[in-house]
């Protein structure tokens, strides 16, 4: 057994649309997700009725006290299909972490099984009214009476216990990850849809940002916004009839399951040992090393998922990549920069989740990034959430 | 509107006995009865053996233990701790088992400097009458 994929690069990318990306928008989310599968399913020259099959993740990330409601705070993929007044042939749901690569592969595997022929990835996240994440909750049931009643409460305390080990371990300094931010905030800057157009940050506003849960800022965060993405797969054989360059997906790994924790503990070897086994799944599953990737595009939702990523993959070693990005390893503008935040990130253009990874590579793979169109990428990679919990797809320019 | 508190946890079948010892300033974790290691928290199945019947017994530990890594709280998602941020959160591994963490606060406050290994002992916090929290001291360094 080799882990190659029998179906690499025969389910493809034909077609995309992103509604506006804004920190609360004027339109119910699942009219932006109507609007949005409409526009996506336009671009890539189908009729809505061809569609039969819809794949999301309707996950709500945040840890607030907001209700989750389908069509307002979350979209599900029936409720999609059947606001377009459909009844498809497949819908399905991915449950855990690393929601886009997720998602993604439940798509290229209904695709390749024949269960749909046309199907539509959507991606819908809300940013409620107040903070996203406070909680006034005054009695704690369930798991997280393990950790709430010690204070021990939401995302940000649980990237900087991880990001706290690694700067400890390996003697790396907050200043470093300033390279992460401006990186993401330079490219986020130049794209016109993102929530951060037209404004990238310093190295100096960044470190000046006061502390929320050391050593994370609010600037280690991606911002909450609005915004839906979708994206429309097929077979490699119907996506020569459509009109754009199809891009293929040549293979794909999650996380597997990680040791028992109290929950949102995320210790760093978690994080390197689950992502470790992932990323040689990952290579395995296409047949590619590491070095043949044009287009890394990392998780940075979290900056420091950035570095357990470049690590995790391997494009630096272990412990180095707080020098890596200190050294200018990441510049997209540099011919010898790993590009892995030019479509932008998370950090660059709002909470879309692994949606700006994914689509930039869709967008350089396919030749549709106008100004911004990068000369070699013909191998891309996108990848979502923690390395033990998230997902990474290889996507390639270049047909079977 | 009536001033949030620190949230109470809420006992449950699983979790009676922890926090009945914890009441009485008693650190307990999960036993499994059929391979003996402990687990915190617990769960359905033995995260050890595998065991659908591990029978979990919840043990009296130490709290001894060192530090994996911490976070100064100077904002909660809780509003209910509003009146006790900055605090400090500890990753403590505890000395009965390999890798066995819990988070707990550090009691000694946000100014002590830390280091990822300082020995640490259990404290509790007493936030309700019958209601304890475990947290963490650290070691007196000879």
């Amino acid at each position: 057994m080799t882990g190659r994929f029998t179906a690499g690069k025969q389910v493809a990318i034909v077609g995309y649309a992103q509604s506006a990306i804004e920190r609360h928008s004027a339109s119910p989310l699942g009219v932006l997700a109507v609007e949005t599968a409409r526009a996506a399913i336009a671009d890539a020259g189908l009729a809505v009725d061809q569609v039969d099959g819809f794949v999301t993740a309707s996950l709500f990330p945040s840890a607030g006290a907001h209700l989750p409601e389908d069509g307002v705070s979350l979209v599900s993929a029936n409720w999609l299909a059947e606001h377009l007044g459909l009844s498809p042939r497949y819908a399905a749901g991915f449950q855990g972490f690393g929601q886009i690569p997720g998602s993604v592969s439940i798509a290229v595997n209904a695709v390749a099984s024949g269960a749909a022929d046309y199907v539509l990835v959507h991606r819908a996240l809300h940013n409620p009214r107040g903070v996203y994440h406070e909680n006034p909750m005054q009695e704690v049931r369930g798991d997280r009476q393990w950790t709430a009643p010690q204070g021990y409460f939401g995302p940000l305390a649980m990237i900087a216990l991880a990001y706290n080990e690694y700067l400890q371990r390996y003697g790396a300094r907050r200043e470093s990850m300033a390279e992460v931010l401006v990186e993401a905030r330079k490219n986020g800057s130049r794209i016109p849809w993102s929530y951060w157009y037209d404004q990238p940050l310093d190295a100096e506003e960044y470190l000046a940002a006061p502390m929320i849960n050391d050593p994370i800022c609010r600037f280690d965060c991606d911002i909450p916004v609005d915004g839906v993405a979708a994206f429309l797969f097929t077979s490699a054989e119907r996506a020569k009839d459509l009109p754009h360059p199809p891009v293929y997906v040549a293979g794909y790994a999650s996380g597997v399951p990680a040791t028992k924790r109290l929950p949102l503990h995320w210790p760093l070897d978690d994080i390197m040992s689950v992502g470790t086994c992932l990323a040689q799944r990952l290579w395995d599953s296409a047949g590619v090393k590491p070095g043949q990737i044009d287009l890394p595009q990392l998780y940075d939702g979290f900056s420091p998922f950035v570095y357990f990523w470049l690590e995790a993959l391997g494009f630096c070693p272990v412990g180095e990549a707080h020098r890596f990005v200190e050294k200018g390893g990441i510049d997209s503008d540099s011919p010898t920069g790993l590009p892995i935040l030019s479509g932008g990130g998370a950090l660059g253009n709002g909470r879309m989740h692994g949606v700006p990874q994914m689509l930039e590579c869709y967008l350089q793979l396919s030749r549709r990034a106008g100004e911004r169109q990068r000369t070699k990428t013909t191998l891309g990679l996108a990848c979502h959430s923690s390395p033990h919990y998230g997902g990474a797809i290889l996507y390639s320019a270049d047909p079977l | 509107m009536k001033e949030l508190v620190r949230p109470f946890p809420v006992p449950d079948e699983q979790s009676a006995e922890f926090w009945k010892a914890a009441s009485e300033h008693v650190l307990t974790i999960a036993r499994c009865s059929r391979c003996a290691a402990l687990t915190h928290p617990p769960d359905v199945v033995c995260p050890h053996c595998h065991s659908t019947d591990p029978a979990f017994e919840f043990t009296p530990v130490s709290g001894r233990g060192t530090i994996r890594s911490w976070t100064v709280m100077r904002k909660s998602f809780l509003p209910g701790f509003d009146n006790d941020v900055p605090f400090v959160l500890v990753d403590v591994e505890l000395v009965e088992q390999a890798d066995l963490r819990l988070i707990g606060r550090l009691i000694d406050g946000v100014t002590v400097p830390l280091a990822v290994g300082n020995a640490v002992r259990l404290a509790f916090e007493d936030i309700a009458p019958g209601v304890a929290v475990p947290a963490f001291a650290l070691e007196d360094r000879a």
